[in-house]
């Protein structure tokens, strides 16, 4: 099934679905659909969950970095949208609202898993750390040609994924929907409901500690 | 903050080789689950049954040819079961006779 753009309407069974964006869109139908969405149509809803559930997944999946947690998100997030569409007011695209809600629930839930494991994770990440670091050093990489060019690059982005999840939510969240989901920085305010110059700002931070986290990982530079 | 870039044409190669970083960390492996399934049944039991409790209404694609030609399938086949017990159970035909009448004049006063 093909994914909703960013940047425009999207079509299925002759019903327009709403994008993403802002622009280029068909106001009368997406307000059909609200209005559907807000009678609790239970097709409308499968609509809605099928045009969206990858992107929901993905996006949920990249903040809580855990497969099992970002499916039970997921379903989570439709759950809250149909529980709180009758208070959406369209000063939004539904998308980004969508997206918003799944934003608010991984934040909510990081912190609650990180309250809940902070003792476990005290014991347990350092020694993670000191496994990929022992990987490193071990001699497996640079022994010999390609497939450790391949074991490398996995270590590096097993690197990379800790790092992300060492990260502030409120940080790691600028950065996913910028760097990963590809955002501008307009629909990174309007999801987030930060201005303009917050969102930089952060974004320049998060960007800064990761690189920070990942270069002291390596021992090395980012090139 | 000084140092923040302005604009998304500011952001320099080391962001670029981050955010190259970034992506191939967090490319997706593996197939995406089938959320709808699980959404239908949290719905259906929060909602206590109210939501999502047929067929029609949890099917990804409801099948609406078959169940079109269930329906018109059942209607013929309800019309022939009809028409045959018609045959086997036809009504005794009743003649209409005139009862007797016996008409008893007044007593005289």
């Amino acid at each position: 099934m093909p994914l909703p753009p960013l940047g425009g309407p999207v079509y299925r069974g002759g019903d327009l679905l709403p994008g993403w964006d802002l622009l280029d869109h068909d106001e009368k139908s997406e307000q059909r659909f609200i209005e559907r969405l807000a009678s609790h149509d239970e097709r409308a809803f499968n609509e809605l969950v099928q045009a969206y559930e990858q992107r929901v997944f993905r996006l949920v999946l990249r903040m809580v970095g855990r497969r099992d947690e970002a499916e039970d998100m997921a379903q989570e997030v439709f759950v809250q949208v149909f529980k709180a569409i009758g208070t959406f007011r369209g000063e939004s695209k539904l998308g980004t609202w969508i997206y918003r809600i799944a934003i608010n629930l991984c934040k909510n839930r990081i912190k609650y898993l990180s309250r809940r494991h902070s003792s476990d994770e005290d014991e347990l990440e350092p020694l993670a750390e000191r496994t990929a670091l022992d990987e490193r050093k071990s001699g497996a990489v640079g022994e010999t040609s390609r497939p450790d060019q391949a074991v490398e690059g996995y270590q590096i982005e097993k690197i990379v994924q800790e790092c992300m999840a060492g990260i502030d939510p409120d940080f790691r969240e600028v950065l996913v929907l910028r760097d990963v989901e590809d955002l501008s920085y307009d629909e990174l305010c309007e999801v987030t409901g930060l201005p303009d110059g917050t969102v930089k700002s952060r974004l320049h931070r998060a960007r800064a500690m990761l690189k920070a986290a990942v270069e002291q990982r390596l021992g090395e530079k980012i090139r | 903050m000084s140092e923040v870039p302005d604009t998304e044409a500011t952001e320099g190669e080391d962001d670029d080789r981050l955010r190259s970083l970034v992506r191939g960390a967090m490319k997706e492996e593996g197939e995406p689950p089938d959320v709808l399934a699980g959404f239908q049944k949290k719905v259906r039991e929060r909602s206590g049954g109210k939501f999502y409790a047929d067929g029609w209404s949890t099917s990804r694609n409801p099948p609406e040819f078959t169940y079109l030609v269930t329906g018109i399938l059942m209607l013929i086949a309800l019309g022939v079961i009809a028409s045959m017990l018609s045959l086997v159970l036809r009504p005794e035909r009743v003649e209409n006779k005139a009862a007797p009448v016996n008409v008893v004049a007044p007593a005289p006063k």
